[in-house]
């Protein structure tokens, strides 16, 4: 669920990374990004404005997680109300009230979008720091609207990565992830996220609006707003557990 | 002497000196006649097996596709192909209603609502399937689902009881996928508010309606459960309208567009698009077998030019005699007539007797494509047709057609000078 908190909304702070004008190293450029994704733990409320089509749906959730591996998300806008997700290491699970049952997200399933929103269940389970799993390069800078912006090229170590390369613009004065471009083995641009609002909390620049698209959609956008956000305050193992995710 | 020479000059006394003429070479003619015979077989044989064809396309699409009249949402046709549930056909409408509504208007059957989604199945085997949300306790009073045996197709359990958690499958997904009775199905759909619906229903059945698609695809679940989990509520994707007398769809149509009102497409099942594109095919199938009747018929144009060629001492000594033009013409084409009756009678009999075969022990498709025609809408078995209709025109497709054929060479005849032959 790190991505619903991260990927989704948390371009992170850089403060300090690329306030200089000589050009930083891709390495440790990259490690900063990694290192602002760590925190003990995160709540809060949000909101995910999917416009697809011309039509505009609204899910209204909340979040809680602890570290890179565990996630609770509870849905309370009507058509969903009920609708919770426990990710558990590198395990996804899904409490429906449909069904009544919990059941595990897996194999090509996880490829699918989560919630009808322009993000698959992929993206919200992975956990690893970018740095281990990909290879940096400085591609340049450029500037993006009026904020001045390091790009990142960053390409896969491993084959089966979802995304054999990333593209990042991180803003030069705030380190801000501003963008980043998802592309597949063909390279073929697959999403494009975009930050649309970053506040500072506890000392902490943290995105709390952005938007994702999904290229393989047809005029589709999700736009995540977070509200109320808390950062690392303690939180009891037993929200993450799977009794909590039956209840 | 006029008279006996128009008694002798009649096309009685011409068609019996060219009925003795056929069989002076009993080799040609019967090179002949088979020739004809298999252009005329294969006509009718192609035939019959396109009917069938026809006949199998229009029973799929009215049982499975569009119903006699289909009612659906214009949004929805625009997206036909995701099956989107989120555009419900007379949405200010209650449903109960507005089907009673329909099923009041003359000679119709029964108006059935019925909702497909696409569903993500948690099984890595098969990934994707189509829920197919029916009454089926309503859907089995108007059709027979199994085209090739005229049953219900239910080859194991029983089809899901209306609001139960329950399902069914084909043959060919519970095989793919390992599945029987008594095992859960669980999967993930999108609902009308674009929502993530997880479910784990029950395999209570296993069907084989011989149609590929739904054999292979589909998952059958009660109409009332699935507006649940679509949050559909009420409401219903498309409106399935069956008549008394399928002829006369096109005049309800206009009817049923006048009760629903507008926002909606009503289609007919003749407005199918594979059943206007098999329709239209007719002429072009027409074309191929002349083109066939031809060839075939390039035999006797053969034979006629040989035989002009070798009597032609015979046709001066015929001319030197008195016979006049026209007669020595008759002669020859009336040979040609003769091989091509011969020949179309002989492919009539062959050719009708394996369509009456085809038409009582059917064709299994899937053996032969390997279930590779699944997004055709046709069945799995082809029933070829047996009409007497095809046979006739079989038959006198080919004598008119070889016939013609030969008119040419013949006139070849005609202008043979009796001296000059005679010197030959």
């Amino acid at each position: 669920m790190k991505r619903i908190l991260v990927i989704f909304a948390c371009a992170a702070a850089l403060s300090g990374v690329a306030t200089g004008q000589s050009a930083p190293n891709a390495a440790d450029l990259l490690a900063r990004v990694d290192a602002n994704e760590v925190y003990n733990t995160i709540t809060y409320k949000g909101k995910m404005i999917i416009e697809y089509q011309g039509r505009r749906y609204v899910k209204e959730m909340q979040a809680w997680a602890k570290g890179n591996n565990d996630s609770f998300v509870e849905f309370f806008n009507p058509e969903d109300r009920g609708t919770k997700y426990l990710k558990k290491g590198s395990r996804l699970y899904v409490y429906s009230p449909d069904s009544e049952q919990v059941m595990l997200i897996s194999g090509h399933l996880l490829k699918e979008s989560m919630m009808g929103s322009d993000l698959s269940y992929e993206d919200t389970i992975e956990n690893e720091r970018l740095s281990a799993r990909y290879t940096p390069v400085l591609a340049g800078t450029e500037v993006l609207g009026d904020l001045k912006a390091w790009v990142l090229d960053l390409t896969a170590r491993n084959r089966t990565e979802s995304y054999p390369r990333r593209k990042l613009w991180i803003d030069a004065v705030t380190g801000d992830v501003l963008r980043y471009e998802l592309y597949a083995l063909s390279g073929a641009k697959l999403k494009e996220y975009n930050l649309v609002r970053a506040e500072t909390i506890d000392g902490r620049r943290f995105p709390v609006e952005s938007e994702m698209r999904d290229l393989l959609r047809k005029d589709s956008r999700t736009v995540f707003v977070m509200d109320q956000v808390v950062l690392d305050v303690p939180i009891a193992d037993s929200v993450f557990s799977m009794r909590n995710l039956e209840r | 002497m006029n008279t006996e020479r128009r008694n002798r000059g009649s096309l009685r006394a011409l068609a019996t000196v060219a009925y003795r003429n056929i069989w002076r070479n009993g080799r040609r003619t019967a090179l002949c006649v088979v020739a004809v015979a298999v252009a005329v077989f294969f006509n009718i044989f192609m035939q019959a097996w396109i009917v069938g064809m026809v006949a199998s396309i229009e029973e799929v699409v009215r049982t499975y596709e569009t119903g006699h009249v289909n009612v659906s949402t214009e949004e929805f046709e625009t997206d036909k192909e995701y099956y989107p549930v989120q555009y419900p056909v007379a949405e200010d409408r209650i449903l109960s209603e507005l089907l009673l509504e329909l099923e009041s208007l003359p000679g119709v059957m029964a108006a059935l609502p019925r909702i497909t989604a696409y569903a993500s199945l948690f099984d890595s085997t098969i990934k994707h399937a189509l829920l197919w949300g029916v009454d089926m306790e309503k859907e089995l009073k108007i059709n027979l689902f199994n085209l090739a045996d005229r049953t219900d197709g239910l080859v194991a359990g029983r089809f899901p009881v209306a609001g139960s958690n329950e399902a069914a499958v084909g043959t060919e997904f519970a095989r793919k996928a390992g599945i029987k009775i008594g095992d859960p199905l669980p999967l993930k759909t999108v609902s009308a508010q674009f929502s993530d619906k997880y479910w784990n229903p029950t395999v209570v059945g296993i069907f084989e309606f011989d149609y590929r698609k739904f054999d292979e695809d589909v998952i059958i679940v009660p109409i009332d459960r699935l507006q649940r989990i679509l949050v559909l509520e009420e409401k219903t994707q498309q409106i399935f309208v069956y008549v008394e007398n399928a002829g006369k769809s096109r005049e309800l149509k206009a009817l049923v567009a006048q009760v629903v009102g507008n926002g909606h497409v009503v289609r007919e099942w003749g407005d199918n698009y594979w059943v206007a594109y098999m329709r239209q095919g007719n002429i072009f199938y027409v074309l191929i077998f002349a083109v066939f009747q031809v060839v075939a018929s390039f035999l006797i144009i053969n034979t006629v030019l040989m035989v002009i060629h070798e009597r032609i001492k015979e046709i001066g000594m015929m001319g030197a005699l008195g016979m006049t033009r026209t007669e020595i013409v008759t002669v020859f084409f009336l040979e040609a007539v003769f091989l091509s009756i011969f020949g179309a009678a002989v492919g009539t009999v062959v050719g009708g007797a394996a369509s009456l075969i085809g038409s009582i022990f059917p064709i299994n498709l899937d053996t032969i494509t390997g279930g590779g025609m699944k997004e055709f809408p046709m069945a799995g078995t082809i029933f070829i047709a047996f009409s007497p209709a095809i046979l006739l025109q079989g038959f006198l497709f080919g004598v008119v057609v070889s016939a013609v054929c030969t008119l040419i060479p013949s006139l070849k005849s005609a202008f043979i000078q009796p001296v000059e032959a005679l010197r030959r």
